[in-house]
């Protein structure tokens, strides 16, 4: 861990040295949130609206704008960059083991990710919006949000290894707006048509959107949270193993 | 030669250890219109100690040698030896005993030069103290003091290839290899990187350097190979090298190391004049 943490150190002073790579992934999830809420929330009343259990539309959209603020992985740009520099093959050729290299990004990527979250809701306060599951709920729903920005920048990190290309890495990242929307975005599962709802209990990212939604929204309901965990978890196992794999098999 | 290079061979006598030795070195690679030989079955020995040239054309297969060498690319078949070290079973321990200068200075622009440097070191093992007094004797020796808090991508293209070359020094390697450690560098900064070749080389360290200036190798190089289509064509001694072709041609005059280039690698003057015009057009 030395070492990717050595890695991941630098990372962070690049992201900091970077700010206008950063703040897109504050002002935009904020502005769908404030579009999504101001589009919707006459027809979903607080007071006649059940899955709201209490709270304004606002809370029910937050979950969707801090998943939006934690899958930009613009930080799989940078290893682009690196790859193109020259400065990936300086990291290659040390001893170090190659999950180091790959732990490095993704360590500075928790990081940002639980800034980015907190930051958010912390904003979103003052609007109204509570977390009802309390100081553990909001270190919880942090966290969560964190552990995404990590499986998803391990996705970008993963075309950016195979590709090496700025352009195909950025398409990439669009693969996540669909997954966003074939999830309960805007209303719960159960009042989703047929079809969609079989996507979206298929999506993966519906169970980690429902953990967050349910951190802001009731009481700690477990059965709601865990499958979210672990679909961080898991997903981000993956993606750890195939990018160490991918860089093992590197030519 | 240093002392410590030398081994005591099957014979009893003093033979130098080999900082590089391969047989049979192969590289395919493989693309939509077939396999590409890039490296052609490379016999090498480099003895510790000297700097040794790898010289060639454009696409012979030097990069991709140091590649292999370096641990950066898989070897498709044959087998290489690096400071005694097998490249294909042992790559880490490979990777302890050498530095890497490639073509590109292999920078991070985002960072300062010391900080380039203690990470550097930080990889290789060094405690935070022990890499941080390193850098700082590096940025020394590369004269980049003064910019040592600068942010890299400020850097000259000349600074830049003294902090890659330190940064490739930061583990005393045993064998450093440096990928055309000058190209695009004015002639000041290019006989600057040259002494630091050569000052680096005095404190025992072997210099395997691939060139495409022939100046450069005969400067600096004790030993040297030129490879041409993947295959070793010539190598010795920049003297013997000379030496030869002025035997076989019966030449009046000692030829230049260019001459040798264009005879191993069955150019002419006129052709490569014409290959420069067509470049230029």
């Amino acid at each position: 861990m030395t070492y990717a943490w050595a890695l991941g150190r630098r990372a962070l002073r690049e992201a900091w040295r970077t700010p206008d790579a950063m703040l897109p992934t504050l002002f935009i999830p904020l502005f769908f949130l404030v579009v999504n809420v101001g589009q919707a929330a006459r027809i979903f009343p607080s007071s006649t609206t059940d899955f709201l259990e209490g709270q304004g539309y606002g809370a029910f959209q937050l979950p969707s704008s801090l998943l939006l603020a934690a899958s930009f992985g613009t930080a799989a740009l940078f290893l682009v960059e690196e790859i193109e520099g020259g400065y990936f093959d300086k990291l290659r050729a040390t001893p170090i083991p190659r999950t180091a290299i790959v732990l490095g990004r993704l360590i500075a990527e928790l990081a940002k990710g639980l800034l980015v979250a907190a930051v958010l809701v912390l904003v979103a306060l003052p609007f109204g919006i509570s977390v009802a599951s309390g100081p553990i709920g909001f270190v919880l729903l942090v966290a969560l949000t964190a552990l995404w920005s990590v499986v998803f920048l391990g996705f970008m990190q993963l075309i950016a290894l195979k590709t090496r290309s700025a352009a195909a890495t950025n398409s990439g990242g669009l693969v996540f707006f669909p997954l966003l929307f074939l999830t309960p975005n805007f209303v719960p599962r159960d009042l989703l048509t047929e079809p969609m709802e079989i996507a979206a209990t298929l999506n993966p990212v519906t169970y980690v959107m429902e953990a967050l939604r349910s951190l802001i929204l009731e009481e700690f309901d477990w059965g709601n949270i865990l499958p979210g965990f672990a679909v961080v978890i898991v997903l981000g196992a993956l993606m750890i193993a195939l990018n160490v794999r991918t860089i093992r098999r590197y030519d | 030669m240093d002392e410590e290079a030398q081994v005591v061979d099957a014979h009893g006598g003093a033979a130098p250890r080999a900082a590089v030795e391969t047989q049979a070195l192969v590289k395919h690679f493989r693309s939509r219109n077939g396999d590409v030989e890039a490296v052609c079955g490379v016999d090498l020995r480099v003895d510790a100690g000297g700097i040794f040239g790898f010289l060639g054309p454009n696409g012979a297969g030097k990069s991709t040698t140091v590649r292999m060498l370096t641990t950066l690319l898989s070897i498709t078949s044959g087998t290489a030896r690096v400071a005694g070290v097998d490249v294909a079973g042992e790559p880490d321990e490979v990777r302890r005993r050498i530095g890497v200068a490639l073509q590109e200075a292999g920078l991070d622009p985002r960072q300062t030069g010391r900080e380039l440097l203690v990470l550097q070191g930080r990889l290789f093992g060094l405690s935070s103290r022990d890499a941080a007094a390193r850098a700082g004797e590096l940025l020394a020796l590369v004269e980049l003091e003064d910019a040592a808090d600068r942010r890299i991508d400020g850097y000259s293209g000349g600074m830049k290839r003294r902090l890659d070359l330190a940064s490739a020094l930061v583990h005393e390697p045993e064998v450093l290899f440096l990928d055309e450690p000058t190209t695009g560098l004015d002639p000041a900064s290019r006989l600057t990187v040259w002494e630091e070749v050569r000052r680096i080389n005095r404190r025992g360290t072997t210099v395997f350097l691939t060139t495409q200036y022939l100046e450069e190798a005969d400067q600096l190089c004790d030993r040297l190979a030129i490879i041409d289509q993947g295959r070793i064509v010539r190598e010795g001694t920049p003297a013997s090298l000379k030496a030869e072709l002025r035997k076989r041609r019966g030449l009046a005059e000692e030829p230049t190391l260019d001459d040798v280039f264009l005879d191993a690698t069955g150019r002419t003057r006129g052709r490569v004049a014409g290959d420069v015009q067509e470049v230029a057009a």
